[in-house]
């Protein structure tokens, strides 16, 4: 009987098959990324609140991060660095039903790009910015950057402070602030289902594990090791002021929910 | 043990896995474990071996970064 099933397998596909390309698997991901994690548990709550495919836009930058339109079942694009929240301000005129989501991953948002929020914040946007934080460009590996955590360094060169990501959104004036690691899914897919009837902007900050980054020592970790080292190094505290919110010289990482208040008319 | 008297169905699509081994470190009720065989892109995929044992607790599929897994209750034989 279990013969029978397996070989019918191809009948039955994964829940959210609906809003994805079947044919284009696997992906394209290393084995263990988040990102992955974080496309399911959106889908999963674009799927509680009984939101279509047609009721979607989703904008996606380059690298790793902006391979996700590209197996989307649903109106996508995948823009060059800096353009990204400016396109999604073009398309909130010409199709204002639709609700735009907006993957970004560190330099779509920290090299070019980070200060169209303004334009976003002006124009009075409903649009959910998925900010995927893996502290490193992953394609590129060896850069210091913005978000490179406070002891770590490239092969020469100083010491840099990471930058308070939540902070930014707060003083440009988010309306919603959060921030998850992809080993709390079920979190991360209910900050999704508040996010959708949230006035104005929100921003949702994921710490992803990157497979290439090594974490403390000098070996590559195991996908298991290092959704684990992500699970022990991280607290869930609600509310916190978003000023504390730097990852400088904390030992843990702080996530949660910080920030859900209606700011559209603040300027 | 079985999801309040009802079977649970466990389905591994094992082309799309890419055998990161997160499922099987996620199940609580040690249902899956990493196969011997390779798929024809050369990774172990996670195999059942105690499917009586599955909660339909949705973990493998929430963790799964490959959309590669996922357990369904089944009904009067018709699989939802």
């Amino acid at each position: 009987m279990a013969k029978q099933k397996s070989s019918s397998l191809e009948n039955f596909f994964h829940p959210t098959d609906y809003f994805l390309v079947s044919d284009i698997f696997p992906t394209v991901w290393c084995p263990g990324c988040g990102i992955g994690t974080a496309v399911y548990s959106f889908f999963e709550a674009c799927k509680e609140k009984d939101i279509d495919r047609d009721d979607l836009y989703i904008i996606s930058g380059m690298g790793c991060t902006g391979k996700i339109s590209e197996f989307l079942c649903l109106s996508s694009s995948s823009i060059t660095d800096g353009h990204i929240i400016e396109k999604a301000v073009h398309i909130n005129e010409k199709n204002p039903d639709k609700k735009i989501v907006v993957f970004l991953n560190n330099a779509d948002f920290l090299i070019s790009g980070g200060e169209e929020l303004k334009k976003a914040k002006k124009r009075k946007l409903n649009i959910l910015i998925i900010y995927i934080n893996n502290f490193i460009y992953a394609l590129s590996k060896d850069q210091a950057f913005p978000m490179t955590p406070y002891m770590r360094r490239s092969t020469k060169g100083e010491f840099e402070i990471p930058f308070n990501i939540p902070y930014m959104a707060y003083s440009i004036g988010a309306s919603f602030v959060a921030r998850w690691t992809p080993i709390r899914a079920g979190w991360m897919k209910h900050s999704f289902v508040e996010s959708f009837s949230v006035q104005g902007l929100s921003l949702i900050e994921l710490i992803s594990p990157c497979l290439i980054y090594d974490a403390n020592t000098g070996r590559i970790l195991d996908p298991v090791e290092k959704m684990a080292f992500y699970n022990d190094n991280s607290e869930i505290q609600f509310w916190v002021p978003v000023k504390n919110l730097d990852l400088r010289r904390q030992k843990r990482i702080i996530i949660g929910k910080f920030l859900d208040i209606n700011r559209t008319h603040d300027t | 043990m079985t999801h309040k008297g009802q079977k649970v169905e466990v389905f591994v699509l094992k082309e799309r896995c890419k055998g990161c081994g997160i499922c099987v470190a996620v199940c609580q009720t040690e249902v899956l474990e990493l196969s011997e065989e390779k798929n024809s892109h050369g990774y172990r995929h996670p195999i059942v071996i105690n499917a009586d044992r599955c909660l339909n607790c949705g973990l493998c599929e929430m963790f799964c970064p490959d959309f590669a897994i996922w357990a369904t209750i089944e009904k009067e034989g018709v699989l939802g």
